[in-house]
């Protein structure tokens, strides 16, 4: 049979017409989409069950409570845990990167053993050997220096360390040190605990509450429910700082001060209060009184400030109406802020009768340590660390033999930072404990990898700025997913082998020996239905339920205890009489204000991956950090926008482009921290600049406390 | 134009408080990680990097010292009217399904771009690279968002896999998936926010606190005069920041 023409058209009409009946194209075409965007390369989703557990961050300093999302048993992101009183619900950038840290490229994988100029990989056994060895030999000079400032391993360490015989034992300086110190000078004892929960207008002097001052996702949950959203707010917040920072941008008011005139600015206030009749019985009123009136009148405060005098007296106004004033004072970049600036600000708390009241500040107890030996707080916080490491650098102070670096990162988080690394490659024998492989890790000849949040037990224990005492655990939702240790348990297995007596046999031991101390402690209560601020403001503490802490600890609550130490603070005039004076404006002089944020990390985190988009094209492009300027000190300097500048400071320099923002105050540049890294990974080295490392350490008048929140610096 | 607004029982919104927004980042934090977005090593790049809640800085243009700032977070504004539907030659963006939100269909995306260009937000993002993800990292991607190839089009969804979550919860207590108590679904950087800046809602839904809120006096959209009649609305009691939010001639 032939197939004539017409009948083959006829078929391929037919063919056609009855493929447009079939599902078959349409289904090969939605074939086709899908699987040329199926391919083999793009990652998976994991399957399977979604529960939450819940732990509390070690990695941000806000010591946020975190609800974590888990599928199939594997941690896969991080919130806050509403329970939780230092975070409801809230969590800071760096606190939601809990989880997807466990596979930043920038950790330590397994021990590590310096070789050359780099690092070999070495087990546990070798280098518990090997340590056991250097530290026997180094016997009477072994320092520690520790970046945890809530933790129980501390106890570990110091004691440890202690009965090896201690070079000294530091904490990486921190605005819970600089308070300590204020507080000591004024007489008073225990650590400063502010009540924003119950206070209705709250002046801050420099300390960045909302980012890296203290509990600062608490802080911001406090200042949240005072402002209802679109309601009138039902407080007042009062900035005074160099920068319209994140915090001072919510703020209703922010006062342009230089960090070196926030002293100036508190006595300015005071002698306002002063004037309208304010008084107190506390230590050393009547020479405060004198010091405030013989050198902090409104013209003097003006010359030395440029602040007017109705501005001031409006604060003080303000304070003095209010029926819970607060004042809170810090460093508008985290550190290195003298002390005698929190004793100005700290008497106007007293001048307003606000110390242990609520929405004022607290004078919280320490809990009780319950390793043997081993040193409180107070004591770790008492450690200069910058002042340690210049004299080691200048060889005025003997270089310790060896040195233990847990949760810090000297190399890169401290101002001066080449005098500082100076320092510590002076010091013979290193071992970081570090989860990164961060600046001072890679000069140590010994990195053992702490595992990180989710992967240890460990705790925190009232965090700098909470108004409340507060303690919470962290709990392991997954097997290391390196060759990693908890660092406490290493320090016990090291202690075991070199004879050390530390009472205990695992760090668990130790977290659930301290949870049963507080047990114990009278007052304290599980935040659950009432919170520590409600009990502050008179509702009564709810009995500690049942007795079993540790299990309501391991479920997310937190342990919270209200109530102060018994100690009176006075106002400590000779310090203040030394340490501040309402000079005359320097004229012409540049001064760098540094800024730091919880979204660069911390120097023991690098940047986190994830935050990076966090981060502004205004901070960063490419390799390099952008400084924050005025027109009209760009103008007086001759820089213009996007411009390339040379900082100079302290014999450092550092780089920048120039952003010009006008909420900087003129005469100062601003200049963002946590960059610069010579080490982590892809998201944090080489990108930008350390400008830490223009600031230079100078030693406060009256005080003696190592200070370097600001520098005059030349550009160019 | 917003009579032409498809009108949806259940409408899904969010009021953000400039006011109480520090400019933190971490809604954005929230946002990469709930929505699968990878690890991006430029990111501060924002010309080249993607980020579903952006959060930028507004300024009152004035010098030092009468200058003022203010953070404004900017996830998809879901438009009653999408201009970026209207575009979409394959429909892989509709907004068709209740609650109200844009829907972007990443199989069915062919990567043209028209939307891109037609938003007046800029809410979305061209994937130009495969995703990459640090190694293990993959094993943190959320079960709830699927990981696009390079090629297509995505933007903020209102973390709509959450309303899923909330829908099922509520059916499993015997509670009404079509009428959810005020916060059972929130999104990601809602739920998040330190500040509280952010409220999320059904606009509908007298119960919900989100439906008073966009009736106050300081409440106003983005770009309100271009009749896209969107779905998140900002507050600001600074007369300055509410200007912002529109394109006001100088003269008025
Ligand atoms: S998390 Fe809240 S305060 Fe932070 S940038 Fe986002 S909206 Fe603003």
């Amino acid at each position: 049979m032939g197939l004539d023409r017409r009948a083959f058209l006829g078929l391929v009409a037919g063919g056609a017409v009855g493929t447009m009946f079939t599902p078959i194209p349409w289904k090969l075409l939605d074939d086709v989409s899908i699987w040329t965007q199926n391919w083999s390369w793009i990652p998976r989703v994991p399957k399977g069950q979604i529960d939450y557990v819940t732990t509390t961050s070690k990695l941000c300093p806000a010591g946020e409570g975190l609800k974590i999302m888990r599928v199939a048993g594997n941690p896969i992101s991080a919130a806050g845990n509403p329970d939780h009183p230092l975070s409801r619900g809230g969590v800071s950038a760096l606190a939601r990167s809990e989880v997807y840290m466990l596979y930043s490229p920038a950790r330590v994988k397994s021990p590590m053993k310096k070789s050359g100029k780099g690092f070999e990989p070495i087990t546990w056994e070798q280098a518990m050997l090997e340590m056991a060895d250097k530290l026997g030999a180094a016997k009477g000079a072994v320092a520690c220096v520790s970046g945890d400032g809530t933790g129980t391993v501390n106890e570990l360490l110091s004691a440890f360390v202690g009965k090896l015989g201690a070079a000294g034992y530091f904490m990486m300086p921190s605005e819970a040190a600089t308070a300590a110190k204020a507080v000591k000078l004024m007489g008073g004892k225990g650590q400063a605990g502010y009540d924003f929960e119950n206070a209705d207008t709250v002046l801050v002097l420099g300390a960045d509450i909302f980012e890296t001052w203290g509990t600062s996702t608490r802080n911001r949950k406090a200042f949240g429910d005072s402002r209802p959203v679109g309601q009138k707010p039902k407080s007042d917040y009062i900035y005074v700082g160099p920068t319209r920072n994140n915090t001072a941008a919510v703020c209703d008011q922010w006062i342009p001060a230089a960090t070196a005139d926030l002293g100036v600015v508190a006595l300015g206030i005071a002698w306002h209060l002063l004037r309208a009749g304010a008084t107190s019985a506390a230590p050393g009123f009547d020479t405060f009184k004198a010091v405030v009136n013989g050198g902090f009148g409104p013209e003097d405060v003006k010359r030395a400030t440029g602040i007017a005098p109705e501005v001031l007296a409006g604060v003080a106004k303000a304070l003095a109406s209010a029926k819970a004033p607060l004042v809170v004072t810090g460093s508008p970049c985290g550190q290195g802020l003298g002390a005698a600036p929190v004793i100005a600000g700290m008497s106007l708390n007293l001048l307003l009768g606000r110390v242990n009241k609520p929405g004022g500040v607290y004078a919280l107890p320490e809990l009780a340590t319950v390793v043997p030996g081993a040193m409180t707080r107070e004591a770790m916080l008492a450690g200069d660390l910058p002042a340690f490491l210049k004299g080691v650098a200048d060889g005025k102070t003997p270089a310790p033999k060896a040195l233990l670096v847990y949760d810090a990162n000297p190399a890169y988080g401290l101002p001066e930072t080449a005098t500082m690394a100076k320092a510590l490659e002076k010091i013979p024998y290193k071992v970081s404990f570090s989860s990164f492989l961060d600046e001072t890790a890679a000069m140590c000849d010994l990195v053992l990898p702490n595992s990180l949040t989710l992967e240890r037990y460990d705790d925190l224990a009232t965090p700098y700025g909470s108004g409340f005492c507060v303690y919470s655990l962290t709990v392991p939702y997954q097997k290391p997913v390196h060759d990693t240790r908890t660092t406490g348990d290493v320090i016990l297995t090291l202690a075991r082998k070199m004879s050390v007596d530390l009472k205990f046999d695992n760090f668990l031991q130790v977290l659930k020996e301290k949870v049963a101390t507080l047990a114990k402690a009278s007052g304290g209560f599980v935040a659950k239905d009432v919170m520590p601020w409600q009990v502050a403001a008179g509702k009564p503490a709810p009995a500690l339920a049942g007795g079993d802490l540790w299990k309501a600890l391991t479920s997310g609550y937190a342990w919270t205890m209200v109530g102060q130490v018994q100690a009176t603070l006075g106002f400590a005039p000779e310090v203040l009489a030394k340490a501040i004076k309402a000079g005359k404006a320097p004229e012409k002089a540049v001064v760098l204000a540094p800024y730091a944020q919880l979204r660069t990390g911390t120097p023991t985190t690098g940047i986190p991956c994830q935050d990076l988009t966090t981060v502004p094209d205004t901070e960063l492009i490419g390799e390099s950090t952008f400084v924050r300027l005025n027109s009209a000190t760009a103008k007086a300097l001759g820089v213009k926008k996007g411009a390339t500048v040379k900082l100079t400071a302290g014999g450092a320099s550092c780089e920048a482009k120039v952003h010009i923002f006008e909420s900087v105050m003129t005469g100062v540049v601003s200049a963002p921290l946590g960059f610069g890294h010579s080490a982590f990974d892809v998201f944090s080295k080489g990108k930008g600049a350390n400008y830490l490392s223009l600031l230079s350490v100078v030693e406060e008048p009256g005080t003696g406390l190592s200070t370097w929140a600001a520098a005059d610096v030349k550009i160019a | 134009m917003s009579g032409h607004s498809k009108e949806f029982p259940i409408t899904w919104g969010m009021v953000i408080d400039i006011d109480k927004c520090t400019g933190c980042g971490a809604c954005m934090a929230s946002c990469q990680t709930e929505n699968n977005i990878e690890p991006q090593p430029e990111a501060s790049n924002k010309l080249r990097s993607t980020s579903w809640m952006l959060v930028y800085e507004l300024t009152n243009d004035k010098a030092f010292p009468d200058h003022d700032i203010a953070f404004l977070p900017r996830p998809c504004q879901q438009c009653g009217n999408p201009p970026c539907v209207s575009v979409c030659p394959v429909v892989a963006t509709d907004k068709n399904e209740d609650g109200g939100i844009v829907s972007q269909v990443y199989p069915r995306c062919i990567g043209c771009r028209y939307c891109v260009a037609a938003c007046p937000y800029h809410v979305r993002y061209f994937g130009w690279y495969d995703p990459v993800w640090p190694e293990g990292m993959e094993k943190t991607l959320s079960p709830l968002t699927s990981v696009r190839p390079r090629g297509v089009v995505e933007k903020c969804s209102f973390c709509h896999h959450r309303w899923n979550l909330a829908k099922d919860a509520a059916r499993a207590s015997g509670k009404n998936p079509d009428n959810l108590d005020d916060g059972a679904y929130v999104t990601a950087c809602v739920q998040n926010c330190p500040s509280g800046a952010l409220s999320f809602g059904d606009l509908k839904n007298p119960k919900h606190k989100v439906h008073e809120l966009i009736k106050n006096p300081n409440a106003f959209r983005l770009l309100q005069r271009l009749g896209t009649n969107t779905q998140v609305y900002y507050i600001s009691r600074r007369e300055w920041v509410r200007k912002l939010g529109d394109n006001y001639l100088k003269s008025e």
